[in-house]
């Protein structure tokens, strides 16, 4: 095992000894568990524990580096997945930071480069590895406050969806920060358990603002031309969605004539059809579809810490206070030296780091979260 | 008080478990479907069944007696022809006459008529609960329910989003409160043929009637060839992305394999296709793309995502030409 992933690994065994915050999910004896390795490819997978005790004492044994458990209820989790019989999901959303192409994003991401691993600083323009020339690279991002306030925005648009429109008690829907540069949402609600990977596509598209019909709010296509005419739905424009549109476009169900001027100044009935499809998709959640329609997924565990940051999947009791780098930073404070890979700027517990040296001297959670994001080594 | 229909409910909706109970009160046995007088009976059963598989809807009306028996008749009528297609096409039509019935019963009848259907349809066939709304006009469904059906239909005006739907409840007219049992009712009725087991000694007038039908229906059920004469915009637009060498999610790639595969083509020529990829590794190509086609792995094909699928991916990029197609194999087919 590299110096690295010793230093990480003996930071998470630490925090999985002394932890408080992990519980253990409903029904923990039907869910799927899963691990990934440090230095090791694939995930060991169709585990099954009965208690959270007995999970905690495996995590403390094998300190794994992402642990992962299912939204799936299964009869036989242990099973091969075709074996497994599935009998219902929790509803679960993701809102990744990444997704959001918030313009912050070019001044915290550091290049890597994908030939010789040497880190820069980030940059605009055209990339140039200056160790080797190498001109692809991957690129890492150090969350700043701005990335985190994108997403609780995003977070408060998905929770209003599900609690006005979708009737979801606001108690129901649990917080979580990823542990990286995004939230996640477990909805407690039964109802929704048995919904298929398709009925959940059909939510995301209500959520994300997918698929809505010019017709929905009573634009409709003259025959043989472009010219759009106005007919108001027979159940009216005054809940959901339609009211959402309505109140935007500033009008209700007795502004026929207005309505029609909109369409047309919109170009007709594809420009409007084009202009409600970009004004329902900014007003729209911006959810990750592939994990909320996931039946099977295996989604990281409350509570453990996401290698990727050496921060920890937590709950956020109050989304609005919340602040990831001071309430998700749980590792211990030991002293670890590491050496720098490229200047970095960062904060966490309150404190602001600007590392310009070749090596420093780091509490452990900070010098974890460096050589998780790749920009520092153990020294 | 326990909720009663009326015998005029029996006749339109002989599924029900009540008209089942009153077959078993009249004593009916298999042995009457040879008396003469029950040739009426066999005639007005395969006429049921012509007009269904011709994909229209039976419409007479008579008597409740003489619709629960032609009912079953029929149901004993097409489990004898032994056509998994046909018996398909019958129950979709089975259950859309009794969408033309349930329909105009829920625009008439009044509150307490409501109120027995909701119980013995919505509720005790399909574990449906529906509510109205105060002025009586639009019902109620519970989000969750509406989901788990309206998924299954193709059309856009279904998608939840297209929908009035505030604090979990979702609104919709008499006919869209039908419309989403519908399919179910067909499932209903295919799932009460498949179990039904026929008497050893099936009564001869039945025998006949069954042989000259299936018959009759074998040469509609011939298999049709296809040809793929272009990419739909969406394989377009993913082997344009890829032959720029730019980065293709996961989930385009996926969309990519599977369709690929699904037109013929050979996984050499597949893997060929992903070359361009940034992270090119033909090893785990090969291995990616022998997985979807199950031929290693998990050992399940994986088919072509739909067109509501990649839409919410974001992996649609729809013409003109794809009007009325629901996944892209379907796109530019051509009947040879």
């Amino acid at each position: 095992m590299s110096r690295n992933a010793e230093v990480i690994r003996s930071a998470f065994r630490e925090y999985y000894f002394k932890q408080k915050s992990m519980h253990a999910p409903d029904a923990i004896d039907q869910r799927e568990f899963g691990y990934s390795q440090f230095g090791m490819h694939g995930m060991v997978r169709h585990l099954s524990f009965k208690s959270i005790g007995e999970l905690i004492a495996t995590l403390v044994k094998e300190v794994p580096s992402d642990v992962y458990c299912s939204n799936a209820l299964y009869r036989f989790p242990t099973l091969p997945m075709q074996e497994k019989q599935w009998l219902g999901a929790d509803l679960i959303f993701d809102i990744d930071g990444k997704d959001l192409g918030l313009p912050c994003v070019p001044s915290h991401s550091y290049p890597i480069c994908a030939a010789c691993g040497h880190a820069s600083p980030p940059g605009d323009g055209d990339y140039s590895c200056s160790a080797c020339g190498g001109k692809k690279a991957d690129r890492v991002s150090i969350p700043c406050g701005k990335c985190i306030d994108g997403s609780k925005k995003e977070a408060r648009r998905l929770i209003d969806f599900m609690t006005e429109d979708l009737g979801v008690e606001r108690q129901n829907i649990d917080a979580y920060f990823s542990g990286n540069n995004g939230f996640h949402f477990h909805v407690r609600d039964d109802s929704y358990r048995p919904l298929d990977s398709q009925a959940r596509s059909d939510l995301v598209g209500y959520i994300a603002g997918i698929g809505l019909l010019a017709e929905s709010m009573g634009v409709r296509k003259a025959s043989g031309s472009d010219e759009a005419f106005v007919k108001f739905p027979k159940s009216g424009l005054a809940l959901g969605w339609r009211k959402r549109v309505a109140d935007k476009l500033k009008i209700d169900a007795a502004s026929i004539i207005k309505l029609g001027n909109i369409a047309k100044e919109k170009g007709g009935y594809a420009g409007f059809k084009a202009e409600l499809d970009r004004i329902a998709r900014e007003m729209g959640a911006r959810i990750d579809p592939q994990v909320t329609t996931d039946v099977h997924r295996v989604f990281r565990m409350p509570g453990t810490i996401n290698s990727k940051s050496g921060l920890a999947k937590i709950k956020c009791d109050d989304l609005d206070s919340f602040d990831p780098f001071t309430d998700a930073c749980l590792l211990g404070s030991a002293k670890v030296r590491v050496k720098m890979k490229t200047q970095v700027k960062f904060r966490l517990k309150g404190e602001h780091y600007n590392l310009s040296k070749e090596s420093a001297e780091l509490p452990a959670y900070a010098a974890v979260y460096l050589i998780c994001k790749g920009l520092a080594d153990s020294a | 008080m326990p909720i009663r229909l009326g015998t005029g409910d029996l006749a339109r909706y002989p599924f029900l478990n009540e008209a089942g109970e009153y077959l078993r009160q009249s004593g009916f046995g298999w042995e009457e479907l040879d008396r003469p007088d029950m040739k009426d009976i066999i005639e007005r059963a395969a006429d049921r069944i012509r007009t269904g598989v011709d994909g229209s809807v039976y419409d007479k009306l008579d008597r409740y007696e003489t619709e629960i028996i032609t009912f079953l008749v029929t149901l004993i009528m097409v489990k004898s022809i032994g056509m998994e297609p046909a018996l398909k096409k019958y129950a979709l039509a089975e259950a859309r006459r009794a969408e033309k019935f349930l329909t105009e019963d829920l625009k008439k009848q009044n509150e307490a008529q409501k109120r027995a259907l909701f119980e013995k349809i919505f509720y005790d066939l399909f574990g449906l609960v529906i509510d109205v709304t105060e002025d009586g006009r639009l019902f109620k469904v519970k989000a969750a329910d509406y989901l788990m059906r309206s998924s299954h239909f193709h059309e856009q005006e279904w998608k939840m989003i297209n929908r009035l739907v505030s604090k979990g409840q979702v609104y919709l007219d008499a006919d869209e409160t039908v419309r989403l049992v519908r399919s179910e009712l067909a499932v209903l009725i295919t799932s009460r043929v498949h179990a039904m087991s026929l008497p050893p000694a099936l009564p001869q007038a039945i025998r006949e009637k069954a042989d000259e039908l299936r018959a009759a229906l074998a040469p509609h059920y011939e298999y049709r060839a296809h040809a793929v004469t272009e990419y739909p915009p969406c394989v377009m637009h993913a082997l344009e992305v890829m032959g720029k060498g730019e980065n293709l999610p996961h989930s385009a790639r996926l969309m990519l394999a599977t369709y690929m595969l699904a037109i013929g083509k050979s996984k050499n020529e597949i893997v060929e296709m992903f070359k361009n990829a940034p992270d090119y590794n033909e090893r785990i190509t090969r291995y990616q793309v022998e997985h979807l086609a199950g031929t290693k792995g998990s050992r399940t094909k994986y088919s072509v995502p739909s067109c509501d699928k990649l839409r919410t991916e974001n992996l649609c990029f729809a013409t003109s030409d794809c009007a009325g197609i629901i996944n892209p194999v379907q796109f530019g087919r051509r009947r040879k």
